[in-house]
């Protein structure tokens, strides 16, 4: 890798560089100068100061790493945070038993942001710059958006499980060139984006002779995207839609709403809601005898939701992203060893985006976040030794191997835009829960996306 | 579907509202205050409900008469705690002070009672009718096919009989008149020789009895979390002040109101607008406010 | 300052003076090279500073509708997210959902004012007759119906996702993070103290004794011979522009807007601020929301020292904002600094 070693020299020299003028600047609170470059992130604090001289080799390294996990300990998402949680903690222990990256014992801050965007903007501050987190795993679509940026200027590297945001198609990543940070954004997402598993959906319901469809979907972002990315490819492809209703959360009935929706003539219907809301929607179809076959949207494969609608949901299908990757066995073990809570579609993403993250770190043998960007795109493409755990890239790369991850969601093989590509299982409510009856193949899916759209 | 069936979603909507509607108004008429913890009393009378239902031997009917007498006990000892000393400073503090007691009791439940939604065990029969001829008023079908559940049967049951009870003791009763008698003229009242604390414990009492009650038929129909009554608040608020806020029957009459309004503006709006029937039933607590301030039966609010 | 002691009208000019050499100061950092550096550690603080003296601007429009006149609007965040919105809207380029004009944006801010004024005026002259908690209850609902309408045209205002694209004219002007922070703060801190200094001008002038007149006794005030709804109209309105002042330069700052901003949360932030520091008491607001902004944050510190979980500390930060609230409006219902004779409260 000849072009990475003529970069790692000019890193060397700006650091030098940058090094001397913190220094400078340390001397007077306020000083003057045209450098445009050492103005990011404070090269006067201490963060940089250690890396300063381990940019290539990290024999310097510090003792502790940490990774700032901004989470839904309380707001709308709460009742999926239990199981990312712990899919973090148990990547976190895994990659300490492991020797941590770069030597040092990584750690996991979590703070909470209930999903509210003005709070999600002081916790990632406090985060970054009074945790010294090296790398964000977390954030929800509904507060990367607003902050979009905010989180730019932050200048960090966001590696998150949750997002599924269509906004996020065409931003993020490195571009294609990970030595380049100039045209970088700072967000990469271990989760498959709406357009990828709903296009799966779509694609299947198709292929289940389902031509007319009917809709019924919460109006907040996320339940939206959801319907939008189904339907990009679902009326591409033949399908047409009878019926749209747009509901309001939380409400204590939705007969009405159903009532509207089913006088319309359609093969199929499409729920997209949250689970509490969605089983108040679903239990009053049942009540009302409407029958048809119900597609539920990836958060609803819940065993709650089979329990409480009852058998009448029997046959509804999910088509649900996040269990198909290569090493989602190997994620599993390990993961319930660390706690029972429910595994959920964020919840291997979640184990990925610390493991990719550690990796990045072990590659760059430097915690600066522009080492961590740079390094995220090479840990997890191209033709290197596949490895499925940061034990096994660990060692590889003290091999002087490349490595490529081989995440538990997904392949983790992230697309230019930081996005990455998965298969779709198709799962289907059966009294006992909800089985996997099929799977869209990744391949399949990516068909219906145009390159350099993800 | 017609519009009959729609006028039974409404009637159902609108029992849950009524119920809670009342207790809500009668805190206002008696206590002068708006109170926006309710919606945590309905809360709570839900979490004690279901508690009840899962320890207890019995049917679920034994776990409402626990939620009710439950929802009566914290109600008091909060009116007591938190209201009470500040009876004499006037509506906008107690109205603060409720917004704060919300904030905390919510969080409270979430402490306690966890993140996840919990679910009552119900089973629920529905009975449909298939022969009803059409009505048809330009594109409006008047009559149609329709359906009701064991269970929307059993919550307009529920809001009837609380109607009757609700009526029986404002009417035939001393603790009922003395409420009417403080509702209209506090001071009068007090002349007249009412215990006015005891009154305004009464009315603690019975509007957590009628919380625990909306609480479990709420929670029976959704779920068991923190959240379980302040999503329902506004809901309940407007009811009572559309029918004009201190009047049992006018609490009633707006909560049917707003039960229909929401059920009718979710068949008929423009699809792109059906997210927004909350929105309406705001719309016309407004113009309500504005036409005819006093409620549609009730006292006058504007004092200029 | 002995100088300025002196003066007839000494705390509003002082906080002129003040907000003037900030917004100097800001300006400085913002076009000229000097540069100022800050701590990492202090980053957190001046972000939250920043978000202090935007909401600021609130709970001093809000103090004038409450704290002075006696009305209560308990749906202030409507206000500031209208002028947020107005703002966004009229300068934004390649917003990703909703409409985005691509105006400059001194447009945009004095539009975003002149919306939330219009809107002050529409609420107010449907609704100030009504008795204390009512205008409560119909200012609480616009602000309901209004974040419902956000949220469901996604094609006007973007939906969930709001209004992204929206330009930054200080982080334009000043490339390193540092003293982007501090020239921000400077200027809406600037833009803070000549409000304050507004205000105080308003108040301190036989207007503001119309004003304070009406919350004590309106009848009284009526038969001298004022028109007390004029009064309360104007108040309500100048509060209402103050919100969308502080909304089009939250967005202007923020780069973005979207419902997730304006949640009741704002509305009850400022109005516990107020209470606690003493409404009818322009500097004892900004000191009071200073006290429980400050609680706030640093209780997320908090964190890492106490031996709960973070979904359980999480839930007990919120119940102790709650328990404040609370405590203060039985215990010092003039709040901290307040004057409890002329807000005629009792104890």
């Amino acid at each position: 890798m000849p072009s990475d070693i003529t970069e790692r020299v000019d890193r060397r020299a700006f650091l030098t560089l940058a090094g001397s003028g913190g220094i400078a600047g340390l001397s007077g609170c306020i000083g003057f100068g045209g450098d445009e470059e050492s103005g990011d992130g404070g090269d006067g604090s201490g963060s940089d100061g250690s890396d300063s001289d381990g940019g290539d080799s990290g024999d310097d390294a510090p003792d502790t790493i940490v990774f700032g996990q901004p989470g839904a300990l309380s707001g709308s998402f709460d009742f999926l945070q239990p199981g990312v949680s712990q899919a973090a903690d148990a990547a976190v222990r895994h990659i300490n038993e492991a020797g941590g990256p770069l030597g040092a014992e990584l750690e996991l801050v979590r703070r909470d942001t209930a999903v509210d965007p003005q709070e999600a903007r002081t916790v990632a501050t406090q985060l970054v710059e009074n945790d010294n987190a090296a790398a964000i795993v977390g954030l929800f679509s509904s507060e990367i958006n607003p902050l979009w940026d905010y989180l730019q200027d932050l200048r960090t590297p966001i590696v998150t499980p949750w997002p599924g945001s269509t906004f996020l198609d065409t931003r993020g990543g490195d571009k294609g060139t990970p030595s380049d940070v100039s045209d970088d954004e700072w967000v990469w997402r271990t989760v498959v984006g709406d357009t990828v598993h709903t296009g799966g959906s779509a694609v299947y319901a198709l292929e289940e002779g389902f031509e007319t469809l009917g809709i019924i979907n919460g109006n907040t972002e996320g339940e939206r995207s959801y319907v939008d990315g189904f339907l990009s490819v679902y009326e591409q492809n033949g399908g047409t839609v009878a019926e749209r209703v747009e509901v309001e959360l939380g409400s204590s009935s939705y007969q009405s709403a159903l009532s509207r929706l089913f006088d319309a003539d359609f093969d199929a219907f499409l729920v997209s809601m949250p689970q509490e809301s969605a089983i108040t929607a679903l239990s009053d179809w049942s009540d009302g005898g409407y029958g048809r076959q119900p597609i539920l949207s990836d958060t609803l494969a819940q065993q709650a939701v089979i329990d409480q609608v009852g058998s009448d949901l029997h046959g509804a299908w999910v088509a649900s992203p996040g269990r198909s990757g290569p090493s989602y066995d190997t994620f599993e073990d390990i993961y319930n060893e660390e706690g029972d809570a429910e595994i959920n579609g964020w919840t291997p993403p979640s184990w990925d985006s610390v493991q990719v993250t550690a990796l990045a770190i072990e590659r760059a043998g430097s915690t600066n976040p522009e080492a961590i960007q740079k390094n995220l795109g090479p840990v997890s493409r191209g033709e290197g030794t596949t490895v499925s755990t940061f034990a096994e890239g660990k060692e590889a790369l003290a091999n002087g191997e490349e490595i490529t991850y081989r995440g538990a969601a997904t392949p983790t093989d992230f697309t230019e835009h930081g996005n990455v590509f998965g298969s779709v299982t198709i799962s289907t409510a059966e009294s006992g829960g909800f089985v996997e009856t099929t799977e869209v193949a990744a391949e399949d899916v990516r068909e219906y996306v145009a390159e350099g759209e993800y | 579907m017609g519009l009959l069936q729609e006028i039974i979603f409404g009637l159902v909507t609108g029992s849950y509202i009524a119920i809670a509607a009342i207790g809500f108004t009668l805190i206002y008429g008696i206590v002068n205050m708006i109170n926006f913890a309710y919606g945590e009393y309905i809360s709570i009378g839900a979490f004690i409900g279901f508690l009840a239902a899962n320890t207890l031997p019995g049917p679920l009917p034994v776990a409402v008469v626990v939620a009710m007498i439950g929802g009566g006990i914290v109600s008091i000892i909060l009116a007591r705690g938190f209201f009470t000393p500040i009876n004499h400073t006037g509506p906008v503090p107690m109205l603060l002070t409720s917004i704060g007691l919300g904030i905390v009791l919510r969080n409270g439940l979430r402490l306690v009672g966890g993140r996840s939604a919990r679910y009552f065990e119900t089973e629920t029969s529905t009975f449909q009718f298939d022969a009803i001829p059409d009505l048809p008023v330009g594109p409006v079908d008047l009559l149609g096919d329709f359906f009701v559940t064991s269970e929307q049967l059993v919550v307009v049951g529920s809001a009837v009989a609380v109607f009757a009870s609700i009526h029986l003791l404002l009417t035939r009763t001393d603790v009922g008149i003395a409420m009417r008698a403080m509702g209209d003229d506090e001071s009068l009242a007090r002349v007249r020789g009412i215990d006015t604390q005891l009154i305004r414990d009464s009315v603690w009492v019975l509007a957590g009895v009628l919380a625990g009650l909306a609480g479990v038929l709420m929670a029976v129909q959704t779920n068991v979390s923190a959240d379980t009554g302040f999503s329902h608040i506004l809901q309940i608020l407007s009811a009572a002040i559309l029918g004009g806020a201190g009047s049992p029957y006018g609490a009633i009459l707006g909560a049917y109101v707003i039960g229909l309004v929401l059920a009718v503006s979710t068949a008929f709006l423009p699809s792109s607008m059906t997210g927004l029937s909350s929105a309406v039933a705001f719309v016309i607590l407004i113009a309500v406010l504005l036409v005819k301030p006093s409620g549609i039966a009730g006292t006058e609010v504007r004092e200029a | 300052m002995s100088v300025l002691d002196r003066l007839p009208s000494g705390r509003g000019d002082r906080a002129l003076i003040a907000g003037l050499v900030c917004l100097l100061l800001g300006a400085l950092f913002a076009v000229t090279p000097l540069r100022a550096q800050l701590p990492s550690a202090l980053y957190v603080f001046v972000e939250v500073g920043i978000l202090f003296v935007i909401y600021g601007i609130l709970v001093l429009g809000l103090d004038l509708q409450y704290g002075h006149t006696g009305l209560v609007n308990f749906g202030h965040v409507v206000f500031f997210a209208v002028g947020a919105y107005a703002t966004a809207m009229l300068t934004a380029q390649d917003t990703f959902a909703g409409i985005g004009l691509g105006y400059p944006w001194p447009l945009g801010l004095a539009v975003g004012v002149i919306a939330a004024a219009i809107l002050g005026a529409a609420v107010s002259l449907t609704s100030i007759r009504l008795r204390g908690d009512f205008l409560a209850i119909v200012t609480l609902a616009t602000a309901e119906i209004f974040h419902s309408i956000f949220v469901n045209f996604e094609n006007i205002f973007g939906g969930n996702v709001g209004i992204l694209g929206v330009p930054r004219p200080i982080a334009s002007l000043v490339s390193d993070s540092d003293t982007r922070l501090v020239a921000t703060l400077l200027v809406l801190g600037g833009v803070t103290l000549v409000t304050l200094a507004v205000v105080t001008r308003l108040t301190d002038a036989p207007y503001g004794r119309v004003l304070r007149a009406i919350r004590a006794d309106e009848l009284v005030t009526r038969s001298v011979g004022k028109s007390t709804i004029t009064y309360k109209t104007q108040a309500f309105v100048y509060g209402a522009a103050l919100a969308g002042l502080a909304g089009g330069l939250f967005a202007l700052y923020n780069g973005a807007v979207a419902p997730g901003f304006f949640t009741i949360q704002v509305t009850v932030t400022v109005w516990i601020g107020m209470l606690l520091g003493g409404a009818a008491n322009h500097r004892a607001v900004l000191a009071g929301l200073s006290i429980i902004m400050g609680l706030r944050l640093i209780s997320r510190f908090a964190l890492n020292v106490t031996p709960v979980s973070g979904d359980v500390f999480a839930s007990i930060r919120l119940i102790v904002v709650g328990l404040i609230l609370v405590a203060v409006i039985r215990y010092r219902p003039a709040g901290i600094w307040g004057d409890p004779q002329e807000l005629g409260v009792d104890q």
